[in-house]
Parts: structure tokens; sequence; C-alpha cells
């Protein structure tokens, strides 16, 4: 009796590790996908004056692309299919809130201020901003800043959009 | 305008929530095995302790919830498991050391809230690089002053009756220094201005409190002949230059430097000559020098694919101490490969690359030079630690005494490591906050 319950134990801990391991190992790299920044700091990178420490930092002016990317809608009940959100500024605003760029109004499933995208040099990527409903890409709920690679759908309430990147024309 | 935010719907946390979860469930398993295998019957005992272990990380969970919303959900969760492998084998070898080691992992935990708290805006802690330098050489010079020595190296300070391993706090401290001073001047040792035989060299004022401080603490280091201590920070300092600079050179004259060291420590010392034998050839020194890797490699051996089981391993001897000296605090590795077999021993490095990986992750989408100096350094300094340490006793590298991070027995190491996984959630909080427009 004791060495069955031991050996149920130690295969039970076994397989739990391994369980543990996969699971962050298989979100942790869904959150950022494409390629990774270097760790190496860049040159005009990190020798800024030390600023006020509640004060933001000033965000690094990075070369933008000619053509900025867009979001286009395939699916929603609010925006028309077909219609396009072009990210030109560096943070864009989704929501029910009237100065949202992605204006979703009349959708009880999207928060006010429910997610922003981030276009940071030729990268872009979404940030859920603690909306109710949650901010999906690909049909995964994110819980963390989730860098974009061309073709995916990002998904807020019953708006679907495809992620389309900017370039050169 | 500002972002109201909720306590509870934040998916981040409750993905940590979730993976604390599966932690308490290994820690309760693994804790019920070594009672059952110990008393041969079922007992409350475990229960209590996976109870207080639940309780604990569920107050740090809930304070990282309300202070670092947006921090990174993985690194909590490993500290968990670790936490919980370290205190089960423990308990294996002494319910009465597990009990300290469950004092230290509460203190840990308060630390880490307490640096969760204190440094939730983490650039506060670059004000304090040069005073964190001058601590972390006091305490080293405090411990050659006043240490005690223990099997050769003098690396504790006895307070009261408690001994500090005051290195361990040094350690952080050294990384704080580094950061801050290096993001200060990275770009004078980045691009310097003179050039020698076309290599640039920078100025020795820029570099003068580098090399003096990293000098001192090596040659303190060598000192008090803790030779695992004095190799971690040698590689730290080379790693985090490297980050700043992104300059091969500096890591290829580290390297030249460490080489003749090396050279000249084996020529100098008895000690590293006989770790060094231990090494090549354990069995030829089976009975002295090379005992305590010959018995790891046995009790390594011993353990095969599966494992002997919890409580089922032949770690201890007929007098109720452990076969291999030191096995709670150096040789933790060794018990575990023993108990658990390779399967278990592979999943406990893979949860360390995990670790290593998210603090790495989080230099990299930290958005400045400080933040990102910090997280690399601390992430060095864990990873660095482990491959040393494992390496040692399973006979792949020259053995020198490092703790195992959050697993190996020892109050000023557990405690430690809970500061640095503080500071590194700390610094994934700034890079990954959802700013105002």
């Amino acid at each position: 009796m004791v060495d069955q319950a031991l050996l149920v134990l130690r295969i039970g801990v076994l397989v739990l590790l391994y369980v543990f391991v996969w699971r962050i190992a298989r979100t942790a790299m869904r959150d950022v996908r494409g390629a990774q920044e270097s760790m190496i700091i860049r040159p005009g990178q990190g020798f800024d004056a030390m600023p006020p420490v509640d004060r933001a930092p000033t965000p690094e002016p990075e070369p933008e692309p000619e053509l900025p990317g867009r979001l286009l809608v395939v699916a929603s009940d609010v925006l028309p299919v077909g219609a396009a959100i072009v990210l030109e500024a560096s943070e864009t605003l989704i929501g029910r809130d009237p100065h949202a760029a992605a204006m979703l109004e009349g959708d009880g499933f999207v928060s006010a201020r429910h997610a922003i995208v981030r276009v940071r040099g030729t990268s872009t990527s979404v940030v859920d901003l603690g909306s109710t409903n949650g901010t999906f890409v690909n049909g995964e709920r994110i819980a963390m800043e989730t860098r974009l690679t061309p073709g995916d759908e990002v998904s807020v309430g019953s708006t679907h959009m495809l992620f389309e990147p900017g370039g050169r024309a | 305008m500002s972002v109201i935010r909720g306590y509870v719907d934040l998916p981040s946390r409750n993905r940590e929530l979730g993976l604390i979860a599966l932690a308490l469930v290994i820690t309760t398993a693994g804790f019920a095995a070594v009672q059952i295998a110990r008393a041969q019957e079922f007992s409350s005992a475990p229960l209590i302790a996976a109870l207080l272990f639940a309780f604990a990380y569920l107050v740090a969970h809930a304070v990282v919830r309300a202070a670092l919303p947006d921090a990174d959900p993985y690194v909590l969760p490993i500290t968990a498991v670790l936490t919980a492998l370290g205190l089960i084998e423990i308990y294996r070898i002494s319910p009465q050391l597990a009990r300290d080691q469950g004092i230290w992992m509460l203190l840990g935990l308060a630390l880490f809230v307490g640096v969760v708290i204190a440094f939730r805006e983490i650039r506060r802690l670059e004000e304090l690089k040069y005073t964190c330098g001058a601590v972390a050489v006091g305490l080293l010079l405090l411990t050659i002053v006043l240490g005690t020595s223990v099997n050769g190296a003098r690396l504790w300070i006895r307070v009261g009756g408690l001994q500090i391993q005051p290195g361990e706090f040094a350690k952080i401290l050294l990384v704080v220094f580094l950061a801050g001073y290096l993001r200060e001047r990275r770009e004078v040792l980045a691009a310097p201005t003179r050039r020698v035989l076309g290599v640039g060299i920078p100025a020795l004022r820029h570099t003068l409190p580098l090399l003096l401080l990293c000098g001192i603490s090596l040659v303190l280091l060598v000192a008090m002949n803790d030779l695992g201590t004095s190799l971690l920070f040698f590689a730290i300092a080379l790693a985090m230059i490297y980050v700043a600079t992104g300059r091969l050179l500096y890591v290829g004259a580290g390297l030249g430097v460490f080489a003749i060291g090396a050279l000249g420590a084996v020529q100098l010392t008895s000690h590293v000559q006989s770790r060094i034998d231990g090494w090549l050839n354990p069995w030829a020194v089976e009975q002295t020098s090379g005992y305590q890797i010959a018995q790891s490699i046995y009790t390594i051996a011993d353990g095969g694919v599966l494992g002997a089981g919890f409580g089922r391993g032949l770690i201890l001897n007929s007098a109720g101490g452990t076969i291999i000296p030191f096995a709670q605090t150096d040789f933790i590795f060794s018990v575990i490969a023993n108990e658990l077999g390779l399967v278990g021993a592979i999943a406990l490095v893979l949860l360390y690359l995990l670790l290593a990986w998210r603090g790495f992750r989080i230099a990299t989408a930290a958005d400045d030079g400080f933040s990102k100096l910090l997280a690399a350094g601390l992430a060095t300094a864990v990873a660095f630690q482990v491959f040393v340490i494992v390496g040692g006793v399973i006979r792949l590298l020259p053995l020198t005494g490092l703790t195992l991070p959050f697993v190996s027995y020892g109050g000023s190491s557990v405690t430690a490591n809970f500061a640095i996984a503080g500071l590194l959630l700390c610094v994934s909080q700034r890079a990954n906050r959802v700013r105002p427009l």
C-alpha cells in the first residue's frame, strides 16, 4: 500500500513538473514572437539622463516606415467589413471611447479603453488595457504585450481584424 | 487621462495564480510522499507545511497583484516550484533542517515583498548605485575581518546564533552598482577616443573605478578562499560589461586575465590544486579530497532514470548523517537526482533554464539602460551559479562551493535569491506596464 502510494506520488510529481515547464514554455513563447530585440544596448540607447522617478520616459525616436501598417476588418457587428484602421500614430487606441482611433461604438463586449496597438520602428505589438472581455490574437487571449506578425488576427469584442504590416511603397 | 484597472481582471496575474496553484499541488504531493516514506503512514504534518507554503505564496502574489500588475507572470511560480523541491528534499534529509529552511523561505518572501514595494519604481535603485558598491565591498571586508572559517573557506559571519554569508548579498549589490555605473559610462567605454595598436582603449579615469571594484572583490574573495563566488563575480562583471558595450574585446581581455589568474591559483594554492585533482580523477583520491565528488557521482548514478522515489533514496548513513558531506547545501542537486532520477534532474535544470530565459527576456524588453543591465546581470548571476554548482556536482567542472538558488539549504542564499526575484519583477513591471496615452 505504502509502496503503491509512493510510486503514484513520484510519477505524479514528475509528470506535474513537466506539465509546469511545458505550460510556461508554451504560453511564454506566445507572448513574444518574431525577431527578438538584442539585449545589448544599442548606440544612442540607455544613456539618457535619468529622468525624475515619476515621469514616464520619452519614447525613443525611431525611423517610421513610409507606409503605416493597417488592421483590416474581416468581421464585425459595428464596423463595415473591409474597413481599415491605419496605424499611423505610435499608439493607436481601440475601444468605445469617442477619442479612440478605432472606435467600436455599440459593441457591449468592448471596454471604453480596450487595447492599444503600438508601433515602434518596424515592430508592431498589441497590448490589452485590462479590458473586461479581453483582447485576442489568433484566438488566444493575450496576457502581455504581444508582437504582431503579418496576417495575425486581432479580435476585440465582435470585431476581427487582420494585421497588415507597413513598408515602403 | 489615467487608465483605470481592476484588481481582479489582470490576465498576467491570473496566469501567475494558476501556475502557483500547480506549484502548490506539486508541493503537497512531494511532502506527502516523504512523510509516508518516513512514517509508513499518512499524517497531517506535510499538509500543514504545504498550507503554510501556500499561504506565504498567496500573500506574495496578492502584493504583486496590487503593486506590479503588469510584471512577468512566470518568475514567482518558478521560484515556488524550486523552493518546494528544495524544502521537500531537505525535509527528507532532516525535519529539523527543513523547519529552519521553512523560516528562511518566509523571511525570503518577506524580503521579496519589501523589495517589490520599495523598488516598484526600479529607477529609484539607480540613485543608490555608489552606496550599493560601497556596501558590497564593506560586507566582503567584514567577512575577512570577522569571518569564521568553515571547510577552509572564510565566508561566514556569526551574528548572535546566526551564520550569515555576506557574499550572497554582496553579489546583488555588485550587480546594482555595475548596472548604474555602466549605464552612466557605457558611451565612453563603448566608443573610446584613444587607440593603441589599432585597438580602442578607454581613458583610465572611466575604467578605474570599475577595475578597482572588481579587483577588490576578487582579491577579497581569493583571500577568503571562496573560489566559487569569485568566479561568479567575475562572470557577472564580464557579462554586464558586454551587455553595456557590445565589445568582444572586453570579454576576450577578461577571459585572458581569468586564464592567467586560474593558472596562478593552481600554482600557488593547494586548495585549488586539490579541487582539480578531485575533478580529473576522484577515484584516485576517493577517501580524501575526492570523497564528496565521488559520493555525489555514486548518489546520482544510484537514482537511475526515474529515481529511487521520495524518501527511498540512499541519502543517509547509519548514523543519520548524509552520505555526501553537506548534501543539503552544495550537493542538493545530487540528492534530487537520486530520488527523482534523471527525469527529475532534467526537469530541475529546465526550471532554471526557464527562469534565466525570463530574466534575459525581461532585460530585452526593458526600455532603459539601467533596467536592462540590472535584469541581465541578475539573470546571469542565477544562471551562472546554477551552471557552476550543477557542473561541479556532476563532475563537468572542478567543484566550487556555491548554493543552488532557491533549492539549497541556507538562509543567506534563500533570502538573497528572493530579493533577485523581486528586482526582476520590478524591472518587468516598468517594461510591460500599460502607459496612458
